[in-house]
């Protein structure tokens, strides 16, 4: 590969200035890219990996000042005025982002914006561009071109969206395609065909890919040179294969190292059943209006039962939209659902709010945002013992405040931090504290919904042993609610494997793994461990 | 992040930084913002003690100065003083000499042939003017002395009304009465508004649909008839204006509020919150309505003028506060009728009523900005 260096940053500096003084994102790095390659930028959330390329862009935020040095085929990208950087990015450097439901402007049919680089590039006439939109969007494997390129973005799946955006940034034959995190908000299955087509692409038209990514699995199979980043910084490149095979630098084995791993073993089988849920059927109704009557229905969990062992963990796979989070807020009655449920031989099935309320201290839920989960205004202290309150009143505010300082002290974080606001810790910790807020309650049941899908692979892995430290220690039981399979594979004991509502298959985890006997299962592991794209027509029958 | 040693001592010592705190630094550094509120007390400071320390009641008549412009001159003028206190001394018939005014008191020599008699001052005092007059410095034969009497000598800064009544008095009121009307509107609106919205929202569905068919009801009627409805049942008084005026402002309030309550209902924190099975009045109070308040507090801001204008609206169309009371509203309208013949009725309460205007709205737009968690 002695092809000529198309970008070279040295010596780049990227600083915020924020509230708290300066803050300095990229601290001096150096990085070359050469033509037709594919170079991976990997790094934890907060590295400065996406800050990188934001500077390389001229797209920082109002507050972030580039300093260094970044050429593009000799000419200086840093300081360059608006005007002459316009005339390279968007046209030979061209990029995609993580968010293909947000990049896209809902108001306009794809076709127009797609056309827009063109016109405004290559000063295309409408209908050239149009021609050539029709072409593009067959080059990313939109099926009827013709007839898509007058769709609204909200008729595209996300997938699709993230296959027109990369129509978008090809529209001008770009030298270098700048890709930051762009399979992390789809689904294994539509990642895996994301990144094919990717490859795909890069074959057939010769660019420069620049991958920005916090999955190593992706970079082990798609990248010819890795950058690791931590903290600003590179701490190690290195061809794709030597690093993996013989990483140098401690951090690099650190998330080389971060898979989760360990296996569950199952549960004596007459362990007593804990949570139950028969035919557990929840149907949303759509439209409908103040006179009308709904006008068509949507089964989210169409007929599933489960039930969950003392000591056990379920874990429930499949994609977005497949009802696994849905089934999880049914089974706490959370949500209005048909079927019969039970907590410990008890019927709650017709258990209204009132009646749920003293089962609620033993039957727990995490979520999967740990932004979102947290109450912004009310201090970390104050979330942790809200249950209390309400569970315990007679509690006085001391002992609250003791049983606080202990729970936060098991789930790992610093007790005298509890009177700061949640949106002053990192989502690792977040997540903690939303552990710590549903074992304040000393529960039976926790319901995971997603509880490591927000995070960094090591912080994951740090996540994932805590939850199997308390679940030892106190005896729970899990539903383990994710689409990575990696994580499912360590956390829980049995699977069951949904898609559209259904159970496609069910079984103690080593089975699922090792013998997938569904041909929808077997597409997911091989997508969520080999990364073979799998064809939609493979799983349709 | 695991292994953080644990010091037991100062173990509840480590006080965070709220949204609020970090709204509040931000806030401090908008310029625009703080001179905005620093008006704003001055003003809600004159308005409160103004009346308090001003020369004049606000209701006293001067029917001696009626239209007298603004000036930092005292009424009456030396001009003025000399002539009268002339007249009135030639009445004494004694010899007088170079009369002198010196602040609120007016002196002249006097000298005679025969001795002077004391009780001459009451010439003087006959006069509109003058008030305790005596004589000074008499000599020991009683030939010469000197006449001293008091004039009440008052200024109008921001001169008089048509009726004589001074402006700044009047003005400083308005300011009291305007404010407090804009104050007590926006809070009844903040209050109303606040739980109906954060009610219908929460519970959603048919309730949320009736209540807010009800806001929608009410936002149909029209303003003016719905005061006029309220001050043909109830008479004229002051508290039914801010009652008129946050019973149609808390129905945006409630819309707002509603919105806001729609997205955050659907926080995950807010159904960890029911998956811990907290009641719905303990979401309400701790979850949703905390959460609502950024945009609320803006949105306050932003009414509190609008109340002012509304209540001036009011006053111009005599609905509103009755005389001698008034609000900056009526002063402008008074003002605004006089405009040709005594531009300083209009200047002084219209400058006031937009130097307010302008700092609740500047302070509206730092909130905005300090409180928008983006710009952090």
């Amino acid at each position: 590969m002695a092809e000529e260096t198309i970008l070279a940053v040295r010596d780049l500096h990227v600083e915020f200035q924020t509230n708290d003084g300066m803050v300095n994102a990229v601290k001096g790095i150096d990085l070359d890219v050469r033509r037709g390659e594919t170079v991976a930028i990997v790094g934890e959330s907060g590295s400065g990996k996406s800050q990188t390329t934001m500077a390389i862009m001229g797209l920082l935020a109002s507050n972030g000042r580039a300093r260094g040095s970044a050429t593009y085929r000799g000419q200086e990208l840093v300081g360059l005025p608006e005007r002459q950087l316009n005339r390279i990015r968007g046209k030979k450097i061209t990029m995609i982002f993580q968010e293909p439901m947000t990049s896209l402007d809902p108001l306009y049919r794809i076709g127009r914006q797609i056309a827009e680089p063109l016109r405004y590039h290559a000063r295309m006439s409408g209908k050239a561009a149009r021609a050539r939109v029709i072409e593009l969007l067959d080059l990313v494997g939109i099926p009827n071109p013709a007839e898509r390129v007058d769709a609204y973005p909200h008729e595209l799946s996300g997938g699709q969206r993230q296959r027109v955006m990369i129509a978008m940034a090809l529209a001008n034959d770009p030298d270098m395609l700048i890709a930051d995190e762009p399979t992390t908000a789809l689904d294994v299955t539509i990642q895996a065909q994301i990144l094919a087509l990717l490859a795909d692409l890069q074959k057939k038209l010769g660019m420069a890919i620049v991958f920005i990514t916090h999955d190593l699995g992706i970079v082990k199979r798609f990248a010819d040179r890795v950058y690791v980043m931590r903290s600003g910084e590179v701490v190690e490149t290195g061809d794709t294969q030597k690093l993996f095979d013989a990483p140098e630098h401690p951090y690099t084995q650190m998330l080389l190292a971060a898979e989760p791993t360990g296996r569950k073993d199952a549960v004596p089988s007459d362990a007593p059943i804990l949570l139950e849920g028969r035919d557990v059927e929840v149907v949303f109704s759509t439209g409908g209006s103040w006179f009308g009557k709904a006008n068509g229905e949507i089964r989210a969990v169409d007929g599933i039962s489960v039930a969950l062992r003392a000591g056990q963990t379920i874990g429930i796979v499949g994609e977005s939209g497949s009802g696994k989070s849905t089934l999880g807020r049914a089974l706490l009655r959370l949500m209005p659902g048909d079927g019969t449920f039970r907590f410990e031989g008890m019927d709650i099935s017709h258990a209204d709010k009132r009646a749920m309320r003293p089962l609620r201290k033993r039957l727990q839920l995490v979520f999967q945002d740990p932004f979102g989960s947290l109450s912004p205004r009310m201090t970390v202290g104050q979330v942790v013992t809200e249950g209390l309150k309400v569970h315990e009143p007679s509690l006085k505010a001391k002992e609250r405040d003791r049983r606080a300082i202990e729970v936060l002290e098991e789930v790992g974080l610093d007790p005298s931090m509890r009177n700061r606001y949640p949106h002053e810790f990192s989502g690792g910790q977040r997540q903690r504290i939303a552990i710590a807020r549903a074992m304040i309650l000393k529960p039976q049941v926790v319901v995971l919904d997603e509880p490591t899908s927000a995070l960094d692979r090591s912080v994951q892995k740090q996540i994932v042993d805590l939850l199997r430290d308390l679940q030892k220690a106190h005896g729970l039981s899990y539903l383990f609610i994710s689409h990575d399979l990696a994580v499912v594979r360590a956390m829980a004991d049995y699977i069951i494997v949904m898609r559209r509502g259904q159970i496609v298959e069910e079984g103690p985890t080593e089975t699922i793994f090792d013998n997938p006997a569904q041909p929808y299962t077997q597409a997911l592991m091989a997508a969520a461990i080999d990364g073979t794209p799998f064809r939609r027509t493979d799983i349709e029958n | 992040m695991t292994d953080i040693p644990v010091p037991d001592s100062d173990i509840s010592n480590i006080a965070g930084r709220s949204l609020w705190q970090d709204a509040w630094l931000r806030l401090r550094r908008n310029r625009a913002a703080v001179v905005s509120a620093m008006v704003l007390v001055a003003l809600a400071l004159a308005g409160i003690f103004g009346p308090m320390l001003s020369q004049h009641p606000y209701d006293r008549i001067y029917p001696q100065y009626v239209r007298a412009p603004a000036s930092l001159e005292a009424y009456p003028r030396a001009d003025d003083i000399v002539p009268a206190f002339e007249r009135a001394v030639t009445r004494t018939r004694v010899e007088a000499g170079e009369i002198e005014v010196d602040g609120q008191t007016v002196r002249v020599p006097i000298s005679s042939d025969e001795p002077i008699d004391p009780r001459i001052t009451r010439y003087i005092d006959r006069s509109d003017l003058f008030f305790n007059a005596r004589i000074e410095a008499l000599s020991a034969d009683e030939l010469s002395g000197e006449l001293v009497a008091s004039v009440n000598r008052v200024k109008f800064y921001f001169g008089t009304d048509a009726n004589g009544r001074d402006v700044m008095a009047r003005t400083f009121i308005g300011i009291r009465i305007s404010l407090a009307i804009g104050l007590l509107a926006s809070m009844m609106a903040l209050v109303l508004g606040v739980t109906y919205g954060a009610l219908a929202g929460y519970l959603g569905g048919r309730v949320d649909n009736v209540m807010m068919r009800v806001v929608d009801i009410l936002y149909s009627l029209p303003f003016i008839f719905f005061v006029i409805l309220l001050v043909v049942f109830f008479g004229r008084s002051f508290v039914l204006i801010f009652i008129a005026i946050g019973m149609t402002e808390w129905l945006d309030m409630a819309r707002i509020v509603r919105g806001q309550t729609l997205t955050i209902k659907r926080q995950e924190y807010v159904e960890a919150a029911q998956a811990m099975g907290v009641s719905s009045w303990g979401i309400l109070r701790r979850h949703v309505i905390p959460n609502t308040l950024g945009p609320v507090i803006v949105f306050v801001t932003l009414l509190v003028p609008k109340a002012i204008l509304l209540e001036s609206l009011l006053s111009f169309l005599g609905l509103g506060v009755q005389e001698p009371l008034t609000s900056l509203g009526m002063l402008i309208s008074d003002g605004a009728a006089n405009m040709r013949g005594a531009p300083w009725l209009l200047i002084f309460p219209a400058a006031t009523l937009t130097a307010i205007l302008f700092a609740l709205n500047f302070l509206g737009d730092g909130l905005r900005d300090a409180l928008d968690p983006k710009d952090r």
